[in-house]
């Protein structure tokens, strides 16, 4: 560290030191799936489709949190909006024409986007924390989810299922098409929030609203936009799970499961839930590392009980490592 | 009209004189609304089911709301504190899982186990938190994955079978006295309720966890070890957890992995209905006992209209935010 901040860096030692915590984690994902490849006895295409278009509704909806814990915010309500995306798209595709199943798409991302942006302006006005107003509407969107498709059913098209799995049945096909579409998503809304006006103002509010506000920025705009992006981001990952399960599911205990892994991938993947720090991309690797840890278990013919103790005991200990490694840079200086 | 605008004037401020004093009053004493909001609830309730004012109608509600009522405390003590439980809804079902298991061996020993379940889970969360400096939210929902693994995992083996518990814990859990007329369970939760509140606010140990919410830097600097302040919150919180889930597990009569997930999120409601901060240093568990009693009323009301589960989570929802918004509002002007 110490030479880093004696003058005399490069802006690769620069880069590398700011964005250690997001190498790290894609490292560590890099490793994993390495690991996975030697257990078992064949690893092709059909893991790798299966692995990326699996992850895809978790790494959506956790760029949705980033950006709202970022800007210094949490929502509790992410796995609802994904469930409501999940029952419109199933309940207005099923059987329609490429056109109407084209527009049904665009108008969940852009409803669900006003729906949470709506939530954001709640919170911004009525000075209710935001994990309450979130835990609020969590009831009312998937009360809502569960009102437009009473039972799991519905259906989409082809071409939806083709778009986000690489094959119209949902199963087989190449792992071109997920692959890009965790790709595309993730830099889009990493160049936002890295490289607009917009975006920065989100890091702002985030790590301190007063100064931000002083600064001339508008705090309550910044908020809706934030909480906007995260109901797009669930927009996506609702089109996302019926593209690949091909029907719509309104269980509330689906949601709520998404939610809480929401803020562990983000947690783990550098966002600190205080605000203002953290990158979408390493949420993205922490989002897919967190989805492989179930197979990864299974090869080591773990069955799926321990597999979750593991799991909840692996996310433990990845915090509290880092835990104990702020408490000896303390103690150090 | 303009030669009388004096007394008008007068008038009026007195008037907005009235309603600003009445208004900085009920910001000062936010429990007055809770227990208008509660009573208008129960008069709702009346008016759509007659039956309801009766006292078989009331008790269905005191019976709901005490395993509720002692969820909610865990969340209260904690949120005091800044932090918060996500796994106590598992602790609670785990612990009832033991106790069912314990049964065989009598009531005392039985509970006793359950209880060392939630003192056990609690801790842990604890020291995750308290040492390892790990966000309540993240550690408590590793651990409720952890918990919901092991007990799936033991349910077919260890636990096999216990699925019920004894019968003098049903007796407490589901039973009442005094011709039918007074629940077990809410003698229980009264209890444990004015214990609560004596610690709170009586006891240094209270007022630490208020401290420790407000400004854990002071605390630490006026020589207090947050740590110890901090795990004992959470074992605390462990045990109260397990307590609801054996008064749950007797209510309903059986356990199962689902026992007490539903009341999860209506644990943290009633918490922050009954005006406890949720970044600590500020509330009581007064209000939470509202609170509590408040959602299960409405649960009730909910019930007796027969809307279907969707509406009623939309309603559930609304009315949660509007409580809220309601409280934040008043508390924030006075």
């Amino acid at each position: 560290m110490s030479t880093l901040l004696n003058g005399r860096t490069t802006q690769w030692q620069r880069l590398l030191a700011r964005n250690s915590w997001v190498l790290g984690v894609w490292l560590l994902l890099g490793a994993l799936i390495v690991w996975y490849s030697t257990l078992i006895p064949v690893f092709g295409q059909f893991q790798i489709v299966s692995i990326s278009k699996n992850s895809l509704p978790l790494i959506y909806l956790a760029i949705g949190q980033a950006i709202i814990v970022i800007a210094g915010g949490i929502d509790l309500s992410l796995g609802s909006l994904l469930l409501l995306g999940n029952v419109l798209a199933a309940r207005f595709m099923d059987e329609q024409s490429l056109g109407v199943v084209f527009l049904v798409a665009v108008g969940v991302i852009v409803g669900l986007a006003l729906l949470n942006g709506l939530t954001g302006y709640v919170i911004s006005i009525s000075g209710v924390p935001d994990i309450v107003v979130t835990l609020a509407t969590s009831y009312i969107w998937s009360g809502l989810a569960l009102w437009i498709l009473p039972s799991p059913g519905g259906g989409t098209a082809p071409e939806m299922r083709w778009l986000f799995t690489g094959s119209p049945s949902g199963i087989g096909g190449g792992y071109g098409l997920p692959i890009l579409m965790i790709v595309v998503p993730s830099l889009l809304v990493y160049f936002v929030s890295r490289h607009t006006r917009t975006g920065l103002s989100l890091y702002a509010i985030g790590s301190h609203p007063v100064a931000a506000r002083l600064a001339g920025l508008n705090v309550r705009q910044a908020k809706i936009v934030s909480y906007a992006i995260g109901g797009a981001m669930a927009g996506l990952a609702g089109l996302a799970t019926v593209a690949i399960t091909g029907t719509g599911d309104p269980r509330f205990s689906v949601g709520a499961t998404a939610t809480l892994n929401s803020v562990a991938a983000i947690v783990l993947g550098g966002v600190a839930l205080t605000g203002g720090e953290g990158s979408v991309l390493g949420v993205v690797a922490t989002a897919v590392t967190l989805i492989m840890l179930n197979p990864i278990l299974t090869a080591m013919g773990i069955d799926s009980n321990s597999a979750q103790v593991i799991q909840g005991v692996l996310i433990a200990g990845v915090m509290m490592f880092g835990g104990l490694a702020i408490l000896l840079r303390e103690r150090r200086s | 009209m303009s030669q009388s605008p004096a007394p008008t004037t007068a008038k009026n401020a007195k008037s907005i004189g009235l309603t600003f004093r009445l208004l900085a009053f009920l910001a000062a004493h936010p429990t007055l609304i809770l227990l208008g909001v509660l009573a208008i609830l129960v008069l709702v309730a009346g008016n759509i089911r007659p039956s309801y004012l009766t006292v078989a109608g009331l008790r269905t509600t005191l019976l709901q709301a005490a395993p509720l009522g002692i969820l909610a405390a865990s969340q209260t003590i904690l949120m005091l504190t800044g932090g918060i439980d996500l796994s106590v809804t598992m602790i609670a079902t785990g612990a009832a899982y033991v106790t069912a298991n314990q049964s065989p061996n009598g009531a005392a020993v039985a509970i006793l186990f359950g209880i060392l379940v939630g003192l056990v889970a609690g801790s842990a969360n604890g020291v995750g938190v308290a040492v390892f400096r790990v966000n309540p939210l993240i550690m408590t929902l590793a651990m409720s994955g952890i918990l919901l693994g092991l007990f799936t995992a033991w349910t077919q083996t260890i636990l096999q079978g216990s699925t019920q518990v004894g019968g003098l814990i049903k007796t407490v859990s589901a039973g009442a006295f005094w011709d039918n007329r007074i629940p077990y369970s809410v003698v229980v939760w009264a209890v444990l309720s004015l214990l609560l509140i004596w610690l709170l606010r009586r006891m240094g140990w209270g007022r630490l966890l208020y401290a420790t919410g407000d400004n854990e830097v002071a605390v630490r600097l006026a020589g207090v070890r947050v740590w110890q302040v901090r795990i004992s919150a959470y074992a605390l919180a462990g045990v109260l957890g397990a307590l609801a889930g054996i008064l749950l597990a007797g209510r309903t009569g059986a356990v199962d992995l689902q026992l007490a997930s539903t009341f999860l999120l209506p644990s943290v409601a009633a918490a922050v209905i009954g005006g406890t901060s949720i970044f600590g240093g500020v509330g009581g568990y007064a209000g939470t006992i509202l609170g509590a009693l408040i959602l299960s009323v409405l649960n009730s009301i909910l019930t007796f209209l027969n809307v279907g589960q969707a509406i009623q989570q939309v309603v559930y929802g609304l009315i949660v935010l509007a409580l809220a918004w309601g409280y934040a509002g008043l508390t924030r002007r006075g």
